[in-house]
């Protein structure tokens, strides 16, 4: 595997359910993805609840999925939501709670 | 094997983990809403709980058994409607605020996942309150009812949750613990759980202790115990018809309402006449004693959680004596020491105490008393019209809530009767163990940042208002409007005849009074021998003519004769801030001020300073202030002329040194550095010359001109470490000022000619330049034919800089040596021995010393160690 997307998906303005774009490319290929977030200014709970439903799967296969993009608003909601997975995307390594 | 406790246990963390998570997303999304979306689910939960209000009060009634539904409508629409008119339009997403004075943004942020305990007192209520706070400050909220009233208070979170979900609300932003034995476990689980950020607990003592303990921040009620003061100017009839429809508000479960009357004994009787017409009942002693024994737990004494809310009847029945049907409130007469009585707890049900008093000491007293039963920081009430009456009762009582002439329940929660945040959790302060006595509301679930925006002081200038400047100019003296001026000065100028040239220039008819007993360092007694003096005269004006010591001096009497009652210890405080002291100075002075300076040194004519030694602490004290500024200055060389070589040396260095620390003061300025340029040259021309030629007038002219000039640089600008470090050395040595300051001028200036350890943290000075400051003087002075290089100061590398002050260095050096001035401790023959021992309680001084507060670095005591040390040995050339 090499770390170099094969396949850029932009995502939508609104985030809130799944992308069929991604769902299919998922069951259907094994190469790495990027989300890019570019267009992306809201996100809801179903829409994270996914993302991190995919990045799941995505791990159980072994495809790496990255982001891109991804404007501050929505990447304060990734921090104050602490899913695991979607933070290590973000790059971070541990302590996903914030801590003093 | 895992036992069914065990998984129990694991099933409990699981629901605990599932109901947080949600929260936790739902509290992650919730940031992005704008205050139109917030306040569009704020308004569709607030109209379902309205139309819901009848149905959740029959509800917690049937569940609890508790108050009477008819309030309990009345508190859901309180918990609503006027909790929503109180919110509606106040800006809880992004800039919530402009503090225009102080230059301050205020921006809101959500709290996170707030843990909500509720009540069995209010199940309803308080969940209608919580979940439109919430929904509007855009926090998740997981309630966690009592047990007592678990369906009723989850219901009333359903309804909400569904209308804020119907009008785009994140999912799962209300969640609810559902009713089962292990529900308080569940709680436990929650209040330490991670994605919990705060707890918001009203409820028993028991659950908001726990709340206190878990580690998390909580915001907690605490018990009441409500006082209410009945003042005998109090009117009668509306005083007890707000204290009936107070006390029977929800039969009493209202933790606010009152608990024990405090009666002035003038009106004792109609009182509780009026009482007894309106429908209450007035218990006799067997009967109090026996309500004593059931409304109060002889293990816990505290109050019978089953009769909170029960009526009248009811408890006087369980009781066991009979009351007339439809008894609103029965009254007990709680006799002898009040703090002693069984009665004197909390009782949230229709029983009040009461007690009469014989005066207001005695009233406020017995309501302290009550209000230390158990209610301290909660609430009390007052009846009076007598506002002084109020005031004290006001300053006396610990309560966050102090209701005036109205019903102490109702008017507890805000809105009805008065201006208080509505509310159904009443903050009490230390007194019951929280953090705020805040009726608790929107404000309360909000982290407020706060963007300050950086302090742009306007840079003023300010000086002696007239100056008269030309040898000869002593003759202005004629034109002053004046009738009995009083000439301060010292023996030495008496001597040299300043005296008699200063009388012979007045206009005539003019009769002085003469003060001229003055030593070198002036110190508290010669103040006030020359206040004695000039009250005595009765004048109307001063005239300062000498040296620094004796303009000090005048500044000071001036002072002390036009204010005779300030205290020389409040006005010479050591300050950080020069724009906003801690002294506080008389904005004028009438008596005319008018300085003439013998010396061209200290430029006291036209600063704001003035300096006293205190010869029982042996330090110098300083005064600052622009009222300490002279009227007039008279610079005049001829009165310079006859001034001693050493003294001309060591003023004139004095004033080089003011125009070396202004120029790199951290309060310096244009306008300030023009000055010190200026000086600078000036002494540097002259100085050489005055010493050849004592009596070149055009020279002594120069010098003059010079000081005054650094004295208006540090009349703005102030000094630095060099200042500091003579303040210090000079008076444990007993060294002139001039040439204290001599001695340090090249240790300092080299040592704030480099980039600091540490900056001076100045808000008005963005960035250090003091490099590019000596630079400046080196162009200046017009040292570049001496380097043979030309640089542009603004552009070169601060390697340039150095070799440019460099060349200023040896420039000073240079000069120094042309006029004899000693450079070093070493050159003024101090052994270094003796020196040394004192280095230490120096350094400490010099740390202490004000001067240092504008010096563009900010020294480590070492650093000032260091520097003591390097000024010893003789000056070699840089």
């Amino acid at each position: 595997m090499t770390q170099t997307p094969e396949k850029v998906i932009s995502l939508p303005s609104i985030l809130d359910k799944p992308v069929n774009d991604i769902e299919k490319y998922l069951v259907n290929n094994d190469c790495n993805l990027l989300l890019d977030f570019i267009n992306c200014n809201f996100i809801t709970v179903d829409g994270i609840e996914w993302l991190e439903e995919i990045l799941v799967r995505a791990n159980s296969k072994s495809i790496k999925i990255m982001f891109a993009n991804i404007q501050p608003d929505i990447y304060k909601v990734f921090k104050i939501s602490r899913i695991e997975v979607i933070l290590k995307v973000c790059g971070a390594t541990q302590n996903f709670a914030p801590f003093c | 094997m895992v036992s069914s406790l065990e998984k129990s246990e694991i099933n409990l963390h699981n629901k605990a983990n599932f109901l947080a998570r949600q929260a936790r997303l739902a509290s992650a999304v919730f940031i992005q809403y704008s205050q139109a979306q917030v306040d569009k689910i704020v308004k569709a939960m607030t109209i379902a709980a309205i139309e819901s209000a009848q149905l959740l009060a029959q509800k917690a009634y049937s569940e609890t058994r508790m108050g009477v539904v008819e309030d309990k409508i009345l508190k859901n629409l309180v918990a609503s409607e006027f909790l929503y008119n109180q919110v509606k339009d106040k800006p809880t997403v992004g800039e919530i605020n402009i503090l225009v004075d102080e230059n301050i943004v205020e921006i809101a942020e959500p709290l996170g996942v707030i843990l909500a305990l509720t009540p069995v007192t209010n199940p309803t209520s308080t969940v209608i309150f919580k979940s439109i706070a919430c929904a509007k400050t855009r926090n998740s909220i997981i309630f966690s009812p009592h047990l007592m009233a678990a369906d009723s208070s989850n219901l009333a979170a359903k309804i909400l949750y569904d209308a804020a979900i119907a009008n785009g609300a994140p999912k799962g932003f209300i969640s609810w613990i559902e009713k089962s034995p292990r529900l308080r476990r569940q709680t436990e689980i929650l209040m330490t759980h991670s994605d919990i950020d705060l707890i918001f607990a009203t409820g028993g003592t028991q659950m908001v202790k726990a709340a206190h303990s878990s580690g998390k921040p909580a915001l907690g009620v605490g018990s009441g115990n409500t006082p209410v003061y009945i003042h005998k100017s109090a009117d009668i009839k509306p005083t007890v018809n707000d204290i009936i429809i107070s006390k029977t508000f929800d039969n009493g479960t209202e933790c606010p309402s009152e608990q024990t009357l405090i009666i002035d004994v003038e009106i004792a009787p109609a009182i509780i006449a009026e009482f007894k017409h309106l429908g209450c009942y007035i218990c006799q002693d067997n009967e109090i004693e026996m309500l004593a024994n059931i409304v109060v737990d002889s293990r816990s004494r505290s109050m019978n959680y089953k009769l909170v809310g029960q009526s009248a009847v009811f408890i006087a029945n369980q009781a066991g004596f009979n009351v007339p049907e439809n008894t609103k409130i029965l009254l007990c007469e709680l006799k002898g020491n009040i703090q002693q009585h069984k009665l004197i707890v909390e009782k949230l049900m229709p029983v009040l105490g009461y007690v009469t008093v014989d005066n207001l000491n005695n009233g406020i007293n017995r309501a302290l008393d009550v209000n230390y039963a158990g209610g301290t920081g909660h609430t009390s009430g007052i009846f009076a019209k007598d506002e002084q009456v109020i005031k004290l009762f006001t300053n006396s009582i610990n309560a966050g809530r102090i209701i005036v002439n109205s019903p102490t329940s109702i008017g507890g929660l805000g809105g009805m009767y008065n201006n208080l945040n509505t509310t159904l959790s009443f903050g009490c302060g230390t007194g019951g163990g929280n953090i705020t006595t805040d009726n608790v509301g929107i404000k309360n679930l909000l982290n407020i940042k706060r963007q300050p925006q950086r302090k742009n002081f306007s840079v003023s200038f300010k000086t002696t208002k007239q100056i008269y400047s030309n040898p000869g100019s002593l003759s202005y003296l004629k034109e002053l409007a004046i009738k009995n001026p009083f000439i301060i000065s010292s023996h030495n100028a008496m001597k040299r005849g300043f005296i008699n040239q200063v009388i012979e220039k007045l206009p005539p008819l003019v009769l002085p009074t003469i003060f001229a007993e003055i030593n070198n360092e002036p110190d508290w007694s010669c103040v006030e021998k020359a206040l004695a003096k000039i009250k005595q005269a009765n004048c109307d004006s001063i005239i300062a003519i000498g040296g620094g010591s004796v303009i000090d001096l005048a500044k000071i009497v001036r002072l002390f004769y036009d204010h005779p009652n300030l205290n020389l210890s409040e006005i010479a405080i050591s300050f950080l801030d020069f724009r906003h002291r801690m002294c506080e100075f008389p904005e004028a002075l009438t008596t005319k001020l008018i300085a003439i300076p013998t010396t061209s040194g200290t430029g006291s004519e036209v600063t704001p300073f003035a300096v006293l030694k205190d010869n029982s602490k042996h330090l110098k004290l300083s005064l600052i202030d622009e009222t300490l500024l002279p009227d007039v200055a008279i610079i005049d060389a001829n009165l310079t002329l006859s001034l001693p070589q050493n003294i001309t040396k060591d003023t004139a260095f004095d004033a080089l040194t003011h125009s070396l620390e202004a120029l790199v003061s951290t309060f310096s300025s244009d306008y300030t550095d023009g000055l010190a340029l200026e000086a600078m040259r000036l002494i540097i021309e002259a100085l050489p010359k005055v010493l050849i030629e004592p009596t070149n007038i055009i020279y002594r002219h120069k010098l003059h001109n010079a000081a005054t000039l650094a004295g208006m640089a540090i009349g703005n600008a102030s000094v630095g470490l060099n200042h500091a470090m003579a303040h210090s050395f000079g008076a444990v040595f007993d060294i002139p000022h001039g040439l204290a300051n001599s001695v340090f001028l090249l240790t300092t200036l080299a040592y704030n000619s480099q980039i600091p350890n540490k900056f001076m943290a100045q808000s008005n000075y963005p960035q250090w330049i003091a490099d590019l400051k000596y630079v400046r003087a080196f162009e200046y002075l017009g040292l570049y034919p001496e380097l043979k290089i030309s640089v542009d100061y603004t552009n070169e590398s601060f390697e340039t800089r150095q070799k440019l002050i460099l060349a200023l260095r040896q420039k000073i050096y240079d000069f120094a040596r042309v006029c004899n001035q000693p450079l070093s401790i070493e050159e003024l023959g101090i052994a270094f021995a003796d020196y040394e021992k004192h280095i230490p309680s120096l350094v400490q001084a010099t740390f202490m010393d004000m001067s240092l507060r504008t010096n563009p670095g900010y020294p480590f005591m070492k650093d000032i160690y260091n520097l003591y040390i390097d000024a010893y040995p003789k000056r070699k050339r840089p």
